[in-house]
């Protein structure tokens, strides 16, 4: 036994390649990397993405148009009405239908509310990854509240199938929109009391400050998108630049990284950047409640019940709690898709960390990947 | 990195400051309601009763009311839900559903059956708490070959359908067994291989090729059929491997057309 540790002592391993995952806490679903670390620095970490491919594109091929919508649900299952709207989008520009205003305000409403439900988790996790666990219920008690609205509303807490090709499944509840803007009081409340219990706190921002900084040109070049390209400092948002749906409609602020703990992009702006888009996304869920109509109105346009478009193909995009989202869909005529794709944020993401792990700490991984807000299922689909 | 004495003091002072913020916000919680609910037995009322209207629970068929026309099979994108519809041999003018299976083990609540439904038979409840020790006793029989239903007329000019209370027809299924009962015997699956007009090329295919030395490239899947055709068993085994290529188009599988 001595002899063997003597051995391994004297042949001075300097490069150790080690599996980070797949069933790691902190690699927020199960993702595996490949990192080659020299003591405590890591000289890069290889996502080996595919280990939750559930092979969701072809399930689109296989299933009719309307049928594949709560399979979109299980693309990103942490911000699922996005995935939703992005495939309903698609399918009606393939089928020229105009989706009935108050339909397209309900999405937005949806929407928003889940962004802040994804956003909860994205900031709570990545406090907990860091090593401080409170800031994480705190965001869990207040998400809770989200999924009871949401569940209010479409009948389920996670996998939604709220949107339909054509519309919406369902109009408000009644008091429905009472209780939400009762909740956004609290929230807005909750907001700066949750930048007091962790954004703020010195020992958190040090830590997070001038990590794994994703440049300006290296954001674009590998397609981040979303909070990620935003934090580095991108002022990009495709709800304000290419509005969709609703968004036209309503005011508020594409907040962008400027380097709040020390250099643009590093970690502590791809988190703070959430911090900022929950409050604007409560902005949005407010003038929209308080401007929506009492009485029900059309929420669905006229499809058939066998959905049949013609030839074509169309790109929907959408802007996702992880960044923008696009489907690409292809009809050859008949009642089944010939190819459904769905781009995600968090792949694009997952391509950057091999660039920007060298140098970087062990310990920056868990970091990154929680600032990066990846979640495993969007990565594979 | 020359840090100056003040900037180092004064780190610290932020540090300590702003430990102080997030821990007044902690010991502010030692006076707040609790929002954690002990399930399930110190809530106010059952579960079930406290969800929202639009809950998408266990699927419920009132059968008084189901018209029979498969909308909800055909909508379902993972084809949980069976239906069998017969002529009443009684009554010729009569259709009858012989077969209304909901595998809720496979559904995955997505609501999108109750949708087309012209009568609103079919329902998602409030039930969620369904589980059982066996896999089976979660596929729902809402009617069966002994007794089977007729199917509903539906009146154009009804606005509305009589329908049993959501949820009790359901709980009425859930109850009428425990959890912990042993499943429903099903006959085996039977494997297009081992069915009883293939057995007989299959043996003497079999019996043709066992001089054959043809290594078997992985385990044979031991149909049931070849021992009773008199064939010694550890030989039809060893042989009956390489053989379903040959037998193949003796009995073209009724799945690949």
């Amino acid at each position: 036994m001595e002899k063997l540790i003597l051995r391994r002592v004297d042949r001075n391993y300097e490069e150790m390649v080690l599996n980070f995952g797949p069933q790691h806490p902190s690699t927020h679903g199960v993702i595996n990397f490949i990192v080659e670390t020299d003591g405590e620095v890591m000289k890069r970490a290889i996502p080996d993405v595919g280990y939750l491919h559930r092979s969701i594109e072809k399930i689109g091929e296989a299933t009719g148009y309307p049928g594949f919508m709560p399979f979109t649900d299980r693309i990103d299952y942490v911000a699922a009405m996005f995935a939703n709207e992005g495939y309903a989008i698609a399918v009606e520009k393939l089928l020229k239908v105009e989706v009935p205003p108050r339909a397209q305000w309900l999405r937005a409403i949806s929407c928003e509310l889940v962004r802040i439900a994804s956003h909860l988790i994205a900031v709570g996790t990545m406090t907990m990854d860091i090593g401080a666990f409170t800031p994480m219920v705190h965001g869990l008690r207040e998400r809770e509240e989200i999924n009871d609205f949401i569940e209010a509303l479409c009948g389920a807490r996670l996998t939604y199938n709220y949107h339909r090709i054509g519309g919406v499944a369902f109009d408000l509840p009644e008091g429905w929109r009472d209780k939400v803007l009762a909740f956004l009081d609290r929230f807005d409340k909750f907001l700066p009391e949750f930048d007091r219990l962790i954004t703020f706190n010195e020992i958190y921002k040090k830590r997070l400050a001038k990590v794994a900084v994703v440049s300006r040109e290296q954001a674009i070049s590998y397609g981040l998108v979303g909070p990620n390209l935003r934090g580095s400092g991108v002022d990009w948002d495709l709800r304000r630049d290419m509005p969709y749906g609703a968004y036209p409609n309503f005011e508020f602020e594409v907040p962008v990284g400027k380097g709040w703990a020390g250099a643009v992009g590093d970690c502590f702006d791809r988190y703070y950047v959430r911090c900022l888009e929950m409050k604007e996304s409560s902005r949005i869920v407010r003038q929209a409640l308080e401007t929506i109509g009492q009485t029900p109105e059309e929420i669905m346009a006229k499809v058939p019940r066998n959905v049949k478009p013609d030839a074509g193909e169309v790109l929907s995009r959408v802007e996702s709690a992880r960044g923008e989202m696009a489907y690409y869909v292809v009809s050859d005529g008949t009642n089944k898709a010939y190819r459904v794709r769905a781009r995600t944020g968090s792949f694009t993401a997952m391509s950057i960390i091999e660039d920007i792990s060298g140098g970087l700490m062990v310990a920056d991984l868990v970091a990154l990947i929680s600032s990066l807000d990846v979640v495993a299922p969007e990565i594979d689909r | 990195m020359a840090q100056s004495v003040s900037e180092y003091t004064g780190a610290i002072k932020d540090t300590v400051k702003s430990f102080w913020h997030g821990m007044s916000i902690t010991l502010s919680h030692l006076l707040r309601r609790p929002i954690t609910v002990q399930y399930p037995d110190r809530t106010p009322m059952p579960v079930r009763d406290m969800l929202p209207p639009r809950y998408r629970g266990f699927l419920e068929v009132d059968t008084a009311i189901c018209t029979g026309c498969q909308a909800c099979e055909r909508a379902c994108p993972i084809n949980c839900i069976q239906i069998t519809l017969e002529k009443d041999p009684a009554n010729p003018k009569q259709r009858v559903v012989t077969q209304f299976d909901i595998d809720e083990a496979k559904c995955m609540f997505c609501g999108l059956c109750v949708e087309p439904c012209p009568t609103g038979s079919i329902q998602h409840t409030r039930e969620f708490e369904g589980s059982q020790r066996n896999i089976r006793n979660l596929t729902f029989r809402w009617s069966d070959a002994l007794s089977p239903f007729p199917v509903y007329k539906v009146d154009k000019n009804a606005e509305y359908y009589p329908r049993a209370p959501l949820g009790s027809l359901l709980r009425a299924k859930l109850e009428a067994h425990p959890w912990n009962e042993a499943g429903p015997v099903f006959l085996p699956p039977e494997a297009p291989g081992a069915a009883k007009p293939v057995a007989q090329p299959k043996a003497a295919a079999a019996a043709g090729a066992a001089g054959a030395a043809a290594p078997a490239p992985r385990a044979a899947p031991a149909p049931k059929a070849v021992p009773t055709n008199g064939v010694p068993a550890p030989a039809a085994a060893a042989a009956a491997d390489p053989v379903p290529a040959a037998e193949k188009p003796v009995t073209p599988n009724p799945e690949t057309k």
